[in-house]
């Protein structure tokens, strides 16, 4: 009865909570009109997705559940015309998340914190295209290009990539925080 | 989030493209549009396709969203043509920065509209199966797209719950507010998703057979003219790549 | 035919066991009800049939169950759904698909049956329950009944021997159960054998022909219809179950507060894009009285509700409270709304801080009167969601009460609740009179018989009777809910 394989159950879960999860998303990203909002994006759709997603966390008890997740996280990017960037990035690092989850036989704390972390990566994803080819795109308008470099200098991409980081890092800890201040004598996790 | 995502009404369709198109639409505009690439040869390319998303949301009767994107698009670019050369320093760069983000965003973005508003689940997930992409991956999806507008209500009722007990923003504690929305909304949505779980295995989720998909999609003319018009830029990159060696 | 041979069951998480040495046989389409009291184990009973448990729910199961000699628990679940086919109580969450024809022909799918012949079932299962108009429409735009009924065409599309319903009409109005009813006539009619677990009893006594009740995980006694449709009233209430017959409901008669004081609603008028939901232009209503709403789906109950309660940010109404005009704002201050999902209204992580959380500043010293007065000082320190749904309610009304809020709504109360949590709801309800004004929209009649001093009667937006409820009155209200049938 208790299979390694997903079931049908895991893979409703998987649904139910990337629901969950992209609906925060969705929310914080409606502030990303505001172009200053768009560098805040980073880090603050980490902290707070990672409240339902560490409850997430409790119900994987299986490999894929976690990689699924992240697909469907860049599936949902490219449909909505954010490109195939995060989609590139959360293979990878939703493969990676898995293992480490994994590697503490789906119960540590510790590492349940640190897959919110590296998970969350897949958010900065999205600001990859800013980064490629900024000089091809405008290559006509010289001053395009410098307005760019100078709201998106090139160290912006390695600090929004620890931003996504260390964002889902202390979203894992809220999330933590809250699920033993509430899910666990609920009775939910 | 009102309507969600995928939730259309079928009837009033009369401009259909294969969801397959779409992604492949997608993925045209995110390499050359949002992604900036694109061949020096055919650099006129890029403009193109920036009004593809304009005309496909009129074809299929979305007008406001056309005209909201023509709009924002044109003011960014009347805002870099016609401040651009007039302001300095900082609000310069602003201006130049916010036009350039928007001129790259907007399209890849509309595009996206365009095909979540014009797509059923059904027809994503018969698209889907049709790539061959594994159940593992299609499952989870549906069930992602049949949760979101439940997510939603759910979230209305605890905001009203919220204004009756008094509970609002602009109060002194953000976090609070926070976990007040976040507590009853992942109770409540676990419950409803265990409920859901066991309907669906009742009625032979998850089994060894293959499944059927009852929802009709495939290639038309239309889909071969957009598939056609997407390779242009892939071909021209193809042969920049070529001439380069 | 299923026989169930000393089956007994305890969940993961609890201490007693659900189940305790249950046998069992049903014959090939008989039409069986499950009735019991809450947690006596009849839902357990279902779960056994369509195999989750011990496929879904986890924990100790012991003893077996056979249908046409198939072990359900050595049989994976999408195999057992081929013969078993089962509607759950709430329309909300079974679906999996968002538009209606996906979902009727949802399990088709999962068991790979041609296309051609999929349709074909849609189609033919459509015609027979009258849904065809239904088809091709998004599940969130259906009322709860039409839900019912899809659910129902998707469980039939893929032809089981076996229905196994689960208290599906906790969330239907009387047009819906008669619905329902007729749906269960056809299945019966065609052989079918149909399980039903239910709380409401009234409108099975015409189609069930075989009564088992359930007591404490055991069986208490398992008849024909025929003889138990023989028990008396005080029987029936004395087993915990409810009424056979509503017409042998007796009113409860509660007396009036009649202080004189009134509530004045004016320019009731609401309309979702243009089309009117709502339209009453003056109506005056007595204060600290207990007044039903009553009415069918789409009556407009609850845009009343969520007006009453200044929850429509494009409301423009008045409410008069003793001759001072409130409007939406203030009545947001003045109302609260216990909902009929409770838990979208709990907060905090412990009973205390729940109903200390938007109280008014001057009540901080009843907080323990209050507590104690609804019996929760004991849980007191417990998390509001692992309370019982009763408990809830009960944190609800006193978090009202601290808010100083002076009018009390309660959405749909006793949904799905057995006979004695009813009274204990109605006790409770009839302990507020006098003190606040109530109003309790639902569709149980024997909640309004019970706790109730007046009747609002909504269709189409308007009201088309308001009556204080007494003993001449009594018709009048069992009528509505019987109309159908005479």
């Amino acid at each position: 009865m208790k299979s390694e394989k997903l079931q049908g159950k895991d893979l409703i879960n998987v649904g139910i909570y990337s629901a969950i999860y992209f609906v925060v998303v969705f929310a914080i990203a409606m502030l990303g009109y505001i172009p200053i909002f768009m560098v805040l994006i980073s880090a603050l759709v980490p902290i707070l997705a990672g409240i339902p997603f560490m409850l997430f966390l409790t119900k994987v008890k299986k490999f894929g559940m976690i990689w699924i997740m992240s697909l469907l996280m860049g599936l949902l990017m490219l449909l909505t015309g954010m490109g195939y960037y995060s989609l590139i990035v959360g293979a990878v690092t939703g493969l990676l998340a898995e293992l480490i989850y994994k590697s503490g036989n789906y119960r540590s704390t510790g590492k349940a914190i640190l897959t919110a972390g590296v998970f969350s990566i897949w958010v900065w994803g999205n600001y990859l295209p800013f980064f490629l080819d900024i000089e091809k795109y405008f290559s006509t308008r010289q001053e395009y290009i410098d307005a760019m470099t100078r709201l998106m200098p090139a160290w912006m991409c390695p600090a929004l990539f620890a931003a996504a980081f260390i964002g889902g890092i202390i979203g894992g800890v809220i999330g933590k925080s809250l699920l033993k201040k509430h899910f666990t004598r609920a009775g939910i996790a | 989030m009102q309507n969600g995502i995928l939730q259309t009404r079928i009837e009033n369709r009369s401009f259909v493209l294969d969801p397959r198109t779409k992604l492949i639409l997608l993925i045209t505009m995110s390499t050359f549009v949002l992604g900036g690439m694109g061949s020096e040869s055919a650099s006129f390319l890029t403009p193109c396709l920036c009004v593809l998303p304009l005309f496909l949301l009129t074809v299929s009767k979305k007008y406001k969203s056309a005209a909201t994107y023509a709009g924002i698009y044109s003011a960014a670019y009347l805002t870099f043509a016609l401040f651009g050369p007039h302001t300095s320093g900082c609000l310069h760069f602003l201006l130049l920065g916010a036009a350039g983000i928007i001129t790259k965003l907007m399209p890849s973005l509309t595009m996206g509209i365009y095909v979540i508003s014009t797509t059923t689940v059904s027809e994503f997930t018969a698209s889907m199966q049709r790539l061959h992409l594994s159940e593992k991956l299609i499952i989870p999806l549906s069930v992602m797209f049949r949760f979101f507008p439940t997510v939603a209500d759910e979230f209305a009722s605890i905001n009203a719950a919220m204004k009756m007990r008094g509970i609002s923003f602009g109060g002194k504690n953000a976090g609070k507010m926070l976990e007040y929305r976040f507590i009853p909304l992942m109770t409540c949505s676990v419950k409803i998703g265990d409920e859901l779980s066991a309907a669906a295995l009742t009625r032979g989720l998850g089994g060894t057979v293959k499944r059927t998909n009852i929802c009709r999609i495939g290639f038309h003319l239309q889909d071969m003219i957009m598939i056609l018009l997407c390779a242009v830029p892939f071909g021209c990159l193809f042969l920049d790549a070529c001439g380069a060696f | 035919m299923i026989e169930i041979k000393n089956a007994s069951f305890q969940y993961a998480n609890s201490e007693n066991s659900a189940l305790n040495n249950i046998s069992l046989s049903i014959g090939q389409g008989e039409c069986v009800l499950l009735c019991g009291e809450s947690g006596c184990g009849k839902t357990t009973v279902t779960r056994l049939l369509n195999g989750l448990i011990p496929h879904y729910y986890e924990g100790r199961m012991t003893g077996q169950i056979l249908l046409n000699g198939m072990d359900i628990a050595k049989t994976e679940l999408y195999k057992t759904a081929r013969h078993v086919g089962s509607v759950f109580q709430n329309p909300r969450s079974q679906f999996f698909c968002v538009d209606t024809t996906s979902e009727v022909a949802f399990g088709c799918e999962n068991m790979g049956m041609p296309e051609r012949i999929v349709h074909q079932r849609v189609h033919d299962v459509s015609e027979k329950l009258h849904i065809t108009p239904l088809l091709g429409r998004s599940i969130f735009n259906l009322s709860g009944g039409e839900k019912q009924k899809i659910a129902c065409a998707s469980v039939w599309a893929v032809n089981p021997g076996i229905f196994v319903l689960d208290e599906p009409t906790s969330n239907l109005d009387i047009d819906a159960i008669e619905d329902l009813k007729n749906t269960l006539l056809l299945w019966k009619s065609q052989g079918k054998t149909v399980i039903i677990s239910e709380h409401r009893l009234y409108w099975l006594k015409d189609v069930c022909d075989r009564v088992i009740y359930i007591k404490k995980g055991q069986i208490g006694f398992d008849l024909p219809m025929e003889q138990f449709r023989l028990f008396s009233p005080q029987k029936i209430s004395g087993l915990g179950l409810r009424t056979l017959s509503l017409k042998d409901l007796s009113l409860h008669p509660t007396g009036f507060h009649n202080d004189g004081t009134t509530l004045v609603l004016k320019n009731y008028n609401f309309s979702y894009k243009k089309t009117p939901a709502l339209q009453i232009s003056s109506l005056r209503l007595p204060v600290g009285e207990i007044i039903a709403v009553i009415g069918h789906n789409g009556a407009g109950k609850s845009t009343f509700s969520k007006c009453l309660c200044g929850l429509e940010k494009k409301f423009r109404g008045i409410t008069c409270f003793d001759g001072v005009p409130y409007n939406r704002k203030k009545m947001l201050k003045k109302c609260y709304m216990v909902m009929q999902d409770v838990n979208h209204q709990l907060f905090c992580e412990s009973v205390d801080d729940e109903v200390r959380l938007g109280m008014d500043e001057g009540n901080a010293d009843n907080v323990s009167s209050v507590l104690k007065g609804l019996d929760l000082t004991e849980l007191s320190s417990r998390h509001p969601m692992s309370l019982s749904g009763g408990q809830k309610q009960r944190v609800a009304i006193a978090s009202a009460f601290l808010a100083n809020k002076d009018i009390l709504l309660f959405d749909e109360p006793t949904s799905g609740l057995d006979f004695s949590h009813m009274k204990q709801t109605s006790q409770l309800l009839r302990s507020l009179k006098g003190r606040k004004t109530v109003f309790v929209v639902t569709h149980d009649p024997e909640l309004v018989l019970r706790c109730c001093t007046h009747v609002l009667h909504l269709e189409k937006g308007t009201e088309v009777e308001w009556y204080p409820l007494m003993e001449e009155n009594k018709k009048r209200l069992i009528h509505f809910f019987l109309h159908e049938k005479e």
